[in-house]
């Protein structure tokens, strides 16, 4: 469990991108334009195939440069958090669809569960998608290969450095 | 369509109230088991407000804005105020007994060891100074 190699994970990168994901998301719903909703989707979708945070652009062009938000460094598995994001364009996919064919309270809901997730890991430091992650790698499921760094829940914001 | 927009409004602002209860309810569950471990760190009452700050060595935010903060605190009001310093790596077990979910997380304990505040993240000193004259 603790002799996997981790990674430098930029958690201020993570955050800002979870942000942008529910302000966009709720300005979505709020003017009940779903191609806002697409327009987070693509974002998402293009961040998980360059293995990036979607809106992570923004942080290193503008928010860390101006000072707005500073790094926050953490040894961790970059992976989780890659499928936690797949898993938010496959939903954020899928409401785009539903609410494009008529379907408004799926369409929706599917955004609000986004909206929700993104909230708890901004705002309570507990990542869904990455427990959703550990949890199947502890089943053996292939291409589920890391486990939560030493000493950390899985799904929780890593604690501390776990090569040190 | 106005009014269309404003009951998605109200729905939004209502859905996020709902959420920053069920965060209300999980820092009240915080103070209880702050509250029932609270003893332990002391060997009697401390007659002073204390903090009990969790932290880790690679927290860049502890290192830049909270243990400042703290330092200042304590310059500020000196003898009055106790800060107890808890490093998450060396002690999981009090983390987790604490219910620390992240770093800094500080807790305020009145003089009589009662739990009275938790702050998960980053509590700036005017928001700390507030807390604790609320004691």
């Amino acid at each position: 469990m603790t002799s996997q190699t981790l990674q430098k994970v930029d958690h201020s990168a993570l955050k800002a991108n979870q942000l942008f994901i529910i302000a966009f998301s709720i300005l979505a719903f709020i003017l009940g334009q779903p191609i806002l909703v697409a327009f987070v989707a693509l974002v998402m979708g293009i961040g998980a195939a360059l293995r990036t945070p979607g809106f992570g652009i923004v942080y290193k062009s503008i928010l860390k440069p101006r000072g707005w938000m500073k790094p926050d460094v953490l040894d961790d598995n970059p992976e989780p958090h890659r499928f936690s994001q797949i898993v938010g364009f496959v939903f954020l996919t899928a409401g785009s669809v539903a609410l494009f064919s008529g379907l408004p309270i799926l369409g929706w809901t599917l955004t609000w569960i986004v909206i929700a997730l993104a909230s708890l890991n901004a705002f309570g430091g507990f990542c869904v998608g990455c427990a959703v992650y550990y949890w199947l790698a502890r089943l053996n499921v292939p291409g589920f290969g890391k486990q939560p760094p030493a000493g950390t829940f899985p799904g929780m914001k890593p604690k501390a450095s776990a090569n040190v | 369509m106005n009014s269309d927009i404003l009951l998605r409004l109200g729905l939004t602002l209502g859905i996020i109230g709902l959420g920053i209860f069920a965060y209300w309810c999980i820092n009240q569950r915080l103070l209880v088991k702050a509250q029932n471990n609270a003893p332990s760190l002391f060997s009697s009452l401390p007659n002073k407000p204390v903090i009990v700050y969790f932290t880790t060595p690679d927290c860049i935010p502890c290192k830049t804005v909270q243990r400042p903060a703290l330092s200042k605190l304590s310059g500020l009001m000196g003898d009055k105020l106790e800060v107890v310093e808890i490093d998450a790596t060396e002690r999981p077990d009090l983390a987790k007994q604490w219910g620390v979910m992240s770093v800094p997380t500080t807790f305020l304990l009145n003089a009589r060891g009662e739990a009275r505040y938790v702050n998960n993240g980053v509590a700036r000193v005017e928001k700390l100074m507030e807390q604790l004259q609320t004691l």
